[in-house]
C-alpha cells in the first residue's frame, strides 16, 4: 500500500480497488453462469428425456453427468466452417453480439442481498435494451449466412421478438407501479410487504403474460419458430458450426436464465424465501430460477410449435391487451387503496 | 361461444392437462435399455449370423454344393465353388458369404434341401473391417459350433424354417395334382439316401 501511495492519490487507489472488486464480481458471475448454462443443457436433456420415457444422456460419467463438458470439448475442437458466399465480417460478429448482449444483462441482476455488479436505477430498462439487442445478433446471423433458411429464421425472429417485447415490457409496468422503481434490488425489497413476499398474486396477469412473452423472447418451444427444425433446419444458425454455434447456443440458454431471473426478481420475491437458509444467501433465488427453467423445459416437452400467424395473433391480440388491462387494474387498485 | 368454452380458453385447461400428463410421465420408469450392459436375449428363431450345419455323424458340412441358396438369394451374396475330387465326387471347395450385402430374408435356409445353412440367433458381430464380415466355409462352420449346435438344429428347422427338405409340397388342405406329396428325407442320412436314389437313376 505504501508503494501505491507514492504514486497515486488516495482517491485513485480507491478507484483501483473498486474496479478490481467489480472485475472479480464479473468474473465470478460470468463463470458461474456459464457453468449453469452447461448444466442447463444437461438438465434439459434429462427432464425432456424422462418426460418422453427415455433416460437422456447416460454415457459420459455416472448418469451422463460429464456430458456438458464432453459437448463443450467437442464443440471447441470442431471445424469452423464459413460459407463461401457469407458476408464475413457480419458472420463473425453476429454470435458475439448475441452472446454479449445476453451476458451484459447479468450486470444488473441482484443474485442476493447486496450482490449485484451494477446497482443502477434503470435495471429493468437495461435488461429490455439488452434482450432487444440480442435480436440484432440473430438477424445479422440470418442475413450474413446467405442461406434461405437462416434468412427466414432471422426474419421470423425479428418479427417475433418485436411483437413480444411490447407485451413483456407492458407486463412489467404493473411491477414498476407497485414497486415505484426500476431498480431490481428495490423491486425485491418492495415485495416484502406482499403475501408470501411476492408480487405473484397482485400481478398474476402480469406474471402470466411475462412468462409467455419470455418463452417467445428466448425463442423456445412452443414459440421456437426462428429455429423451427422441421421447416427451417435450424433457423438463423444453420450455417454456423463449432464454437460460433456454441456461442449462439450459450446466448439462448443465458437468455433463458436471465428471463427466469427477471421473473424471479420481479414476481417471485428474488432472494427472499419463506425461511432463511444460513450461509447460502442465493439459495432461494436459485431454487426459483431453476423452477422456472424447469417450467421452460416442461412446456417444451408438452406443446407442439405454434403456427406463425397464431403466434402473431397471440402476441398482438391477447398478450398486449391483457398486459394493458393489467396496468389499468393495478393503477385503479393503487389509486383506490 | 359458450361459457364453458370461454372458461376452458382462459384457464387453458387443455394445456394444463397436457402438462400434468408430461409431469406424471416424468416419474415413470424409462423404457430405455442400456444396451451393452443390459442385453435383450434374441427371440428364438431370430435371423442373425449365418452358419453352415454339420452332419451329425461325420462332422462334415451338410452342404453338397447344389447352389440353390445362391440361386434364391435376392442380394446374390452367396458364392459357391465346387470341384471334382479324385474319385469324381462333387466337393464344395469354397462356400463364401458376404455378410455386408445379406438382407437376412432367410430364403437360403428355406431353399436348402439338406438343411445345411441356418441363421443363428447371434447378432453381435459388428467389426471395423470388411474382411471380418466376409464369411468363409471355415468361419461358417465354426459359427454353427458356437451359436447353433446339434441340439437346436432339428427343433429350429421344424419351428422356424419351413425347409423344402421337410415338406417340399404345397400346404395341407390345398388342392394337389394327383394327391401326391413328396416324401420327407431323413436329414442325417440324406447323403446315403440321395446317393442311392442317384445310383438307381443312373442304372
Amino acid at each position: 500500500m505504501n508503494f501505491l501511495n507514492m504514486y497515486f492519490s488516495p482517491g485513485t487507489i480507491d478507484l483501483f480497488i473498486n474496479i478490481a472488486i467489480i472485475v472479480i464480481k464479473i468474473a465470478v458471475v460470468v463463470g458461474v453462469v456459464m457453468l449453469h448454462v452447461a448444466y442447463a443443457t444437461y438438465f434439459e436433456r434429462k427432464v425432456i428425456g424422462h418426460m418422453q420415457v427415455r433416460l437422456g444422456p447416460m454415457r459420459v460419467g455416472p448418469h451422463g453427468i460429464l456430458q456438458p463438458i464432453a459437448d463443450g470439448i467437442k464443440l471447441f475442437f470442431k471445424e469452423d466452417i464459413i460459407p463461401a458466399n457469407a458476408d464475413k465480417p457480419i458472420f463473425y460478429i453476429a454470435p458475439v453480439i448475441a452472446l454479449v448482449s445476453a451476458l451484459s444483462s447479468l450486470a444488473v441482476l441482484p443474485f442476493f442481498e447486496g450482490f449485484v455488479i451494477a446497482n443502477i436505477n434503470i435495471g429493468l430498462l437495461f435488461i429490455f435494451a439488452m434482450s432487444s439487442l440480442g435480436t440484432y445478433g440473430i438477424i445479422m446471423a440470418g442475413w450474413a449466412s446467405n442461406s434461405k433458411y437462416s434468412f427466414l429464421g432471422g426474419l421470423r425472429s425479428s418479427a417475433q421478438v418485436i411483437s413480444y417485447e411490447i407485451s413483456m415490457g407492458l407486463s412489467l409496468v404493473g411491477v414498476m407501479m407497485l414497486a415505484g422503481s426500476l431498480n431490481l434490488t428495490e423491486i425485491v425489497k418492495a415485495q416484502e410487504s406482499y403475501p408470501l413476499g411476492m408480487f405473484l398474486f397482485p400481478q398474476i396477469i402480469g406474471f402470466f403474460v411475462f412468462m409467455l412473452s419470455a418463452i417467445a423472447e428466448t425463442n423456445r418451444a412452443p414459440f421456437d419458430l426462428p429455429e423451427a427444425e422441421s421447416e427451417l433446419v435450424a433457423g438463423y444458425f444453420v450455417e454456423y458450426s463449432g464454437m460460433r454455434f456454441a456461442l449462439f447456443f450459450a446466448a439462448e440458454y443465458i437468455g433463458m436464465i436471465i428471463m427466469s431471473s427477471i421473473a424471479t426478481v420481479c414476481f417471485l420475491g428474488g432472494w427472499n424465501g419463506p425461511f432463511d437458509i444460513p450461509y447460502v444467501p442465493f439459495a432461494w433465488f436459485l431454487v426459483k430460477v431453476y423452477f422456472l427453467i424447469f417450467f421452460y423445459y416442461w412446456v417444451r416437452a408438452t406443446l407442439p410449435r405454434y403456427r406463425y400467424d397464431h403466434l402473431m395473433a397471440l402476441g398482438w391480440k391477447v398478450l398486449i391487451p391483457l398486459s394493458l388491462l393489467n396496468i389499468l387494474i393495478t393503477g385503479i387498485v393503487k389509486v383506490l387503496l | 361461444m359458450s361459457l364453458k368454452h370461454i372458461v376452458k380458453t382462459v384457464f387453458m385447461t387443455e394445456i394444463l392437462k397436457g402438462m400434468a400428463l408430461t409431469l406424471k410421465t416424468m416419474f415413470t420408469h424409462a423404457v430405455t435399455r442400456q444396451y451393452p450392459e443390459e442385453k435383450r436375449p434374441a427371440m428364438p428363431g431370430f435371423r442373425g449370423l449365418h452358419a453352415l450345419a454339420r452332419n451329425l455323424d461325420s462332422g462334415e458340412a451338410r452342404c453338397v454344393g447344389c447352389g440353390l441358396c445362391a440361386a434364391v438369394c435376392p442380394s446374390k451374396c452367396i458364392y459357391i465353388y465346387t470341384a471334382d475330387s479324385t474319385d469324381h465326387k462333387k466337393v464344395v471347395e469354397r462356400y463364401e458369404l458376404e455378410l455386408l450385402r445379406c438382407v437376412y430374408c432367410g430364403l437360403c435356409v428355406e431353399a436348402c434341401p439338406f438343411q445345411a445353412i441356418v441363421l443363428t440367433e447371434h447378432y453381435e458381430y459388428s467389426d471395423y473391417s470388411k474382411e471380418a464380415l466376409y464369411m468363409t466355409k471355415e468361419k461358417l462352420l465354426s459359427n454353427w459350433d458356437k451359436y447353433m449346435g446339434p441340439d437346436k438344429d432339428r427343433e429350429y428347422f421344424k419351428r422356424f424354417w419351413h425347409p423344402t427338405s421337410d415338406d417340399f409340397s404345397t400346404p395341407e388342405g390345398q388342392a394337389v395334382l394327383g394327391g401326391k406329396r413328396t416324401e420327407v428325407i431323413d436329414i442325417d442320412n440324406a447323403h446315403q439316401s440321395l446317393e442311392g436314389r442317384y445310383k438307381v437313376w443312373v442304372e
